[in-house]
This record gives C-alpha cells, sequence and structure tokens, in this order.
C-alpha cells in the first residue's frame, strides 16, 4: 500500500496540489483560454473516437487470430505487437514517412486533424486485442455448442454468451486505450505539425507550458485531463458490469 | 422409434470414427451407449445432436429426417462431461436460456423455471452463480436446462465422467429416478460398465467406431455376441479355447468329468467372502477361478494342488477370437 501510494498516489497529488497552488482564478483562465480548451477537446474526442474504433475492431481481430487457422498467422500474431514495441517517435517518423508530404501512397494528411486520429489508432491498436484475446481462447466451445442445441442463433450466443464473457476484458483494453491516446504524444509531433487551435494536443500544450516556465498552467491542464480520465475509466466500468450482468 | 441412425461413417482426417453405424433407439427409454474411450459413442451422439456432421448417412428424430438440420432446430437438450454452464448468469438464468430464447411470456418462464429446479433440487441455489455450485450441482444445472425446452430426445456425453465416484453414484441412480418420472427419451454415453449395466434399459455396445451389440443389460451380460463384449461387461478368463466367466468355472480335485482340464494353483488370494485362484493348467493356460470361501475350504484348496477345471453347465460361453498367452 505504502508502495503504491508512493509510486502513484504521491505524484498525482503533486500534480493536483501544483495546480490549486495558482488560486482558482489561474487555473480557470488557464484551461478556457482558447488554445488550450481547443487542445483539450481535440485530445479528448480523438482518444474517445479511437477508443471506440478500438471496442469494434479488436475484438474482432482477436477472434481471427483465436479461431481462424490461416497462412502467415504467428507473423500477424507478431505484428500486432509492434506498436507497443516500437519507440513512439519512431511510430512518429514511420508515419510521417507514409502519410507526409512525401507519401508514397499520395495521402497527406500532416498538419491535419486526421493525423493524431491516425497517431492514436497506430500506438492504441494493441490493447484491446491483447486484452481480449486470452480470455477468448479459455472460452470453451462446449458452452457455445449449448447454446446451439438450447436453439440459440450464432448471434444470439455471441450477444448473450461470448459478449459478456468479454464485456470485462474490452472495457480494460478501450480504458488503457483511452488513456494512452489522451497521454499521446512522440508518435503525433512530427505529422500533426502542433498548429494551435488545429492540430495541438494536450501533451504538446503541457510541454509548452513548462518551457515558457509556467508550471501552474501545465499542472491545470493535467488536472483536467487526471479528471476526465478517471471519470472515462469509472464510466467504462459501470457499461461493462452491465453487459455482463445483461447477458 | 425415436432416433434411427443408418449408415453413419465419419472420419477426423486418417482416423475412422465411425463406420458403417445403423442403430434404432425407441422413445422413452434409457439407453446408454457403452465403449471404450476413443471408440466413437461421443461422435455418434454429437452426430445425433447436429453438433458434429456425419461424412454419410442419415439420422432421424422423431420420424422427421434431422441430417441436414442445423443443432439449434433439432429440438434436442444436450449434456456435456464439463457442464458448459454459462458462467455469467445465476442458475435461474442458465435454466431460462432456451425458453427466453424462445420468447415465452415471463410468468411461464419463471414457473417452469421453479418447477425444473425443484425436479432437481436446487430450488435454494437459484440466484447463485454456477461457480458456487458443485460439479454435482453443476450438472443436475445443466440437466434442467436442457429439460427446460422439452426437448424430444435428452442426450448425455458422459455426464458424470468428471465427478468423484460417491457423487457419480448417487447421481447414477437419481438420474434413472428421474427418468422415470420426466420419461423422456435419453441417451447417454458412458465407458464405464457397471453404470451402463445399473442405469440403462437398453445399451448399445460401440468399439473401434462399430456397433458390436444392442441389447438389455442381461441380453448383453448372459448372451454377449462376443469376446469384446464380454470382456468389456465383467471379468473374463479363458479356459479350453473359450472366454467364460471366472465364477462360471468348476473345480474338482479328482479328474471327475470327460474333458476336465488338469492343472495346480499357483496362486490363492482371499478377498472378503470370495477367493481367487491362478491355475496353470497343464497346457500352459493361466486361468482365473473365483469361488466362495466355504466352497474352496470344502476343497481343502491350497498352493501347488492339483486341480480338474470345467465350465459349470449353462454358463455363458463365447469362444475366444484373439490368441491368448495370458489366458
Amino acid at each position: 500500500m505504502i508502495w503504491f501510494s508512493a509510486l502513484v498516489l504521491i505524484p498525482l497529488m503533486a500534480v493536483v496540489v501544483t495546480a490549486i497552488d495558482g488560486g482558482w482564478d489561474v487555473f480557470w483562465s488557464t484551461i478556457t483560454s482558447g488554445q488550450t480548451s481547443a487542445a483539450i477537446k481535440l485530445t479528448v474526442f480523438t482518444a474517445l473516437g479511437v477508443t471506440v474504433v478500438n471496442v469494434v475492431m479488436g475484438p474482432l481481430i482477436a477472434w481471427v487470430l483465436v479461431r481462424d487457422r490461416f497462412w502467415g498467422k504467428s507473423a500477424l500474431e507478431v505484428l500486432i505487437d509492434i506498436p507497443f514495441a516500437l519507440p513512439t517517435i519512431v511510430a512518429g517518423l514511420v508515419l510521417l514517412s507514409l502519410y507526409g508530404p512525401d507519401s508514397p501512397l499520395g495521402i497527406d494528411i500532416a498538419n491535419q486533424r486526421p493525423a493524431v486520429f491516425l497517431a492514436f489508432l497506430f500506438v492504441t491498436l494493441p490493447f484491446v486485442v491483447r486484452m481480449v484475446q486470452p480470455v477468448l481462447e479459455e472460452l470453451e466451445l462446449d458452452v457455445e455448442e449449448a447454446a446451439a442445441s438450447l436453439g440459440a442463433s450464432r448471434f444470439t450466443t455471441f450477444r448473450r454468451i461470448i459478449l459478456p464473457s468479454l464485456a470485462p476484458a474490452i472495457a480494460a483494453g478501450a480504458a488503457l486505450s483511452f488513456a494512452r491516446g489522451v497521454s499521446e504524444y512522440g508518435s503525433l509531433v512530427l505529422l500533426s505539425g502542433n498548429l494551435p487551435f488545429k492540430t495541438e494536443v494536450t501533451s504538446v500544450r503541457i510541454l509548452s507550458s513548462i518551457e515558457n516556465d509556467n508550471v501552474a498552467a501545465a499542472a491545470a491542464v493535467a488536472t483536467v485531463l487526471l479528471v476526465i480520465s478517471l471519470t472515462v475509466i469509472v464510466l467504462l466500468d459501470v457499461i461493462q458490469r452491465r453487459v455482463a450482468a445483461r447477458g | 422409434m425415436s432416433i434411427e441412425v443408418s449408415g453413419l461413417n465419419k472420419s477426423f482426417g486418417d482416423f475412422v470414427a465411425l463406420q458403417d453405424v445403423s442403430v434404432s433407439l425407441p422413445t422413452g427409454q434409457l439407453t446408454a451407449l457403452l465403449g471404450p474411450s476413443g471408440g466413437g459413442k461421443s461422435t455418434l451422439l454429437r452426430i445425433i445432436a447436429g453438433l458434429d456432421k456425419a461424412d454419410t448417412g442419415s439420422v432421424t428424430i422423431e420420424g422427421t429426417d434431422a441430417t441436414h438440420l442445423p443443432a439449434q432446430k433439432r429440438n434436442v437438450g444436450f449434456v456435456f462431461q464439463h457442464y458448459a454452464v454459462f458462467k455469467h448468469m445465476t442458475v435461474a438464468k442458465n435454466v431460462a436460456f432456451g425458453l427466453e430464447i424462445r420468447k415465452r411470456p415471463k410468468a411461464e418462464i419463471a414457473e417452469r423455471v421453479d418447477e425444473l429446479l425443484r425436479l432437481v433440487h436446487l430450488s435454494q441455489f437459484a440466484h447463485r452463480l454456477p461457480s458456487q455450485l458443485s460439479g454435482g450441482q453443476r450438472q443436475r444445472m445443466a440437466l434442467a436446462r436442457a429439460l427446460a425446452v422439452e426437448p424430444s430426445v435428452l442426450l448425455l456425453d458422459e455426464p458424470f465422467g468428471a465427478l468423484d465416484a460417491k457423487v457419480r453414484k448417487e447421481l447414477r441412480d437419481w438420474l434413472r429416478r428421474l427418468h422415470d418420472d420426466v420419461h423422456v427419451t435419453t441417451v447417454f454415453v458412458t465407458h464405464d460398465q457397471e453404470e451402463a449395466l445399473e442405469v440403462a434399459d437398453e445399451i448399445v455396445v460401440i468399439n473401434e467406431g462399430r456397433v458390436e451389440q444392442v441389447g438389455t443389460p442381461d441380453q448383453l451380460y448372459d448372451e454377449p455376441a462376443n469376446d469384446f463384449v464380454m470382456s468389456f461387461l465383467g471379468e473374463v478368463t479363458h479356459l479350453a479355447g473359450t472366454a467364460v466367466r471366472p465364477h462360471d468355472i468348476d473345480v474338482a480335485t479328482a479328474p471327475l468329468l470327460a474333458g476336465a482340464v488338469e492343472g495346480t494353483v499357483s496362486r490363492m488370494l482371499r478377498v472378503g467372502f470370495e477367493v481367487r485362484l491362478t491355475v496353470l493348467t497343464v497346457g500352459g493356460e493361466e486361468v482365473s477361478v473365483v469361488l466362495t470361501r466355504t466352497h474352496a475350504r470344502s476343497l481343502g484348496l491350497e498352493v501347488g494342488a492339483t486341480v480338474w477345471l470345467t465350465v459349470t453347465a449353462g454358463a455363458t460361453v463365447v469362444p475366444a477370437m484373439r490368441p491368448s498367452l495370458a489366458g
């Protein structure tokens, strides 16, 4: 417990204290300033969007990996983990060379909002897949057969038997993927261009506050992110309980 | 006839699981598919349920051709060896599942679930999760779940195989009583001959993908079709080229009868009320003989004694198919 407190709670408290230190007015004016609130909005909504995509695609990919046999499956297994293993700045460089001004695909999204979305998507892809996969492997086939022999269609079996079993894993993966999105820095700085009001995200905003020696402003933004992340994680937990109980 | 299976063949790669299997299972009876592990009995059951597809052959359930019907449409109750519970649902919800899918009115479902849980003695556990039940209770819940949809046939795949011996025996008796109450055509797979003999009205013996014999427990025990059926249903020994049960051999201390085989007692073991002898015949066969303690005492038997063996008149005898070294 002490270990946990030292590692997690004390730094979190320090951020909140620093934010409040500057006084309520400073806090409020910082986060409501046009540039900062635009950055917060962009970050949160993009992270939410990416999380939704992951919630849909993650279980699908996990399903294919667990249930299907095909050529190159083990290669795909390794590929899934690349966003985990790659230093994020390297990922940024890869994205820049692929979707930047010199794109070999002819897709140039540099300095545009889709760049942020893409970078988030890239780094968060493995979370849901890797959370769902082991649970799916544990699911016994005879449970699905039991549902079938009771008259359940494939769809009903999925909705009432499989999905409720996967819900906790999907929720955990979604929470991780959202938190990672909100905090992402390295993979997007190169491609997004960090244009204020357009493609600047909160992590970049925090960094520039620090560079301008405005620790209070940085802490204020950090506190807002903290609150949003906590809310999303709690919400996901509530949703997951609902789905698991509905079965 | 409730279930008609004819000409079924099924292979998994090189492995032939079923080979031209045809059986008719009568309505309202409790039938056991008995045989050693890997003999194809579970495959047969799964094909009847529609969980596996046969390569060739047909399955008819209650007069309708079910060969190409998916499992969902066969109206078959299936109970799995490892219970296959829906872990995230309460016991009552598990039992209600099939009825909810059929969109029955809520009140009707509640009433039926109540009735079934009473039948399987789980009323007080209705709101527990399956993980809070013992293995035997989980299997009873699975049985109630399968019975809820009023299936035309109930199929059980080694239903008591994962339970310990005591619970297995209790559930076996209970299944027999349940069947006498509910009367649904029931087929269960087992590799335990005692279970089959005790519970079933009729037994289908399956070995290496083929039906060896079909009959009542008495028929199988008294008139086994071959050496395999005989040895699978009880202890067997070989005397003068025939397979015979060890308690169906008469022991004499003098060559009174023609055709008696001479031998020496090489081992003598007293277990409770019976005495087990191993007799080494002059022909080099090792024959096991079981007699009562009183009888052995009256003959004055001991290790090294010379005896003459004959098969008891009227005993079940089958010609030995495989050359036997150990007798």
